[in-house]
């Protein structure tokens, strides 16, 4: 029957367009985490260094000016304003700056994070990662670090719980990461639709972004919520 | 007089820190440098008592000089200064051994701050950054873990963190972490009233 033949043909081709496309998608996770890196950097090296010396630099002409109060008084304004302009680049760099992906295993980089969350936000986080968790590929590291932390600032932004708990587990090739609170939860399929019409504002890529970097990787996306009842999210990806 | 040194990539911070750090009571700057690779001889010769490090340094990694500085026989405090506050950053600083991290992205009051502190016996680090230290889990405020209790039993009988580290085979880093929640939970503001709480009754 060559019309078999034909269609086995057809489906490995689809399959190996499929290939292509995963390992294109994973890819391009890597590079715009790299590009992230790159603009961090940028900060770092000019504004950051720049406005702290020159902060420095007022803090004594601030002191030199107590004989003349008016004078004094514009100086502290102008720290005021320096200090907030850091306050912005500080917020900007702890939610953009990749953790060490390539040097640091996946358990590390997920406390190095809820570490992270419980100081700047003072919302702790209770973290359960087994110890023999291992490493997985550098794709599925991004992926697991950028959802975990959307999902540990929506649940500081909309939960109200003072705490969050995060369960990461392993089986066999698939990696498990739970993310939970008993705040206020919500009507997910009502959430979900806004943001397919909206978007997400503000930088942060919400539930459509952790379910596109999910999909991306042939993972499972689950949300479970309800008003008055708790959020859980958990995502399965493939370690490998 | 606290006798600080700074080692800093970026000249233009170093000459701002010097300014104000120059202008505090109790406090002089006896040596500053953007080269990692001196600031092991610039201890030497200056013997700081405390050095303040940027962790991204030319020449040399901030981590290797800390290491270095740590090996010392009368090493120095040091403080990290860095632009970093998320995890990476503090586990860096920890692992190396630093006294304490203070931040570019805040007031450079609290650099001046912090520089006391690390200067007084402090570990200046958030406190999320214990479970690093202490474990996972750690209990309710108020509530003692048993190795807090073994700190504070030898530190009523009067021994010293370092002689604590050995009983305990904990490192130095971790018994100033065990001593800095110890007080936190008792309320207690040193080690004489923590030993006095101890010898009363608990």
């Amino acid at each position: 029957m060559p019309g078999a033949g034909l269609l086995l043909l057809g489906v490995a081709v689809k399959r190996r367009d499929a290939d292509v496309r995963a390992a294109a998608s994973r890819r391009l996770l890597a590079t715009s985490e790299r590009e992230l890196q790159r603009i961090v950097l940028d900060m770092h090296d000019g504004p950051v260094q720049d406005i702290f010396a020159a902060l420095s630099q007022l803090q004594v002409l601030e002191r030199a000016l107590a004989p003349d109060p008016p004078s004094q008084v514009r100086a502290r304004q102008a720290m005021g304003l320096l200090e907030r302009a850091l306050g912005e680049i500080r917020n900007f760099i702890g939610a953009f700056r990749p953790p060490g992906f390539e040097r640091r295993p996946l358990g590390a980089i997920i406390e190095g994070l809820a570490v992270q969350h419980e100081t700047l936000t003072n919302q702790a986080v209770e973290l359960t990662v087994p110890a023999d968790l291992g490493d997985c590929t550098l794709a599925a590291k991004i992926a697991i670090y950028r959802i975990l932390q959307e999902a540990l600032a929506n649940g500081h932004r909309h939960s109200g719980a003072p705490g969050q708990r995060v369960m990461v587990a392993r089986r066999d090739v698939t990696i498990t990461l739970t993310v939970s609170d008993d705040g206020k939860g919500f009507d997910p399929e009502r959430v979900l639709a806004r943001e397919a019409d909206v978007g997400v504002e503000g930088g942060h890529f919400g539930l459509r972004g952790i379910q596109d970097r999910v999909a991306m990787l042939g993972g499972t996306f689950a949300l479970e919520s309800a008003p008055g009842h708790g959020t859980s999210l958990t995502v399965a990806l493939p370690a490998e | 007089m606290i006798r600080v040194l700074l080692a800093d990539d970026h000249a233009i911070v170093l000459e701002g820190l010097r300014a104000l750090l120059d202008g505090e009571p109790g406090i002089r700057v006896v040596a500053a440098t953007t080269d990692g690779a001196e600031v092991a001889r610039l201890v030497e010769q200056h013997k700081p008592d405390v050095v303040v490090l940027d962790l991204e340094l030319a020449g040399i990694k901030g981590t290797q000089v800390l290491t270095a500085l740590r090996g010392r026989p009368a090493p120095p405090k040091v403080l990290v200064l860095t632009a970093y506050n998320d995890g990476e950053a503090l586990r860096s600083a920890l692992d190396a051994g630093a006294d304490g991290l203070a931040l570019k992205t805040e007031s450079p009051q609290q650099t001046l701050t912090a520089i006391r502190q690390v200067h007084a016996g402090q570990l200046v680090f958030p406190q999320a950054a214990r479970r690093w230290i202490e474990g996972r889990g750690t209990g309710a405020p108020g509530d003692l873990t048993p190795r807090e209790r073994e700190v504070w039993a030898l530190m009523a009988a009067g021994l010293t963190n370092p002689e604590i580290a050995e009983r305990l085979g904990l490192s130095d880093n971790t018994v100033k972490f065990h001593v800095q929640h110890l007080f936190s939970k008792l309320g207690v503001k040193n080690r004489t009233e923590a030993a006095l709480r101890y010898a009363h009754g608990r």
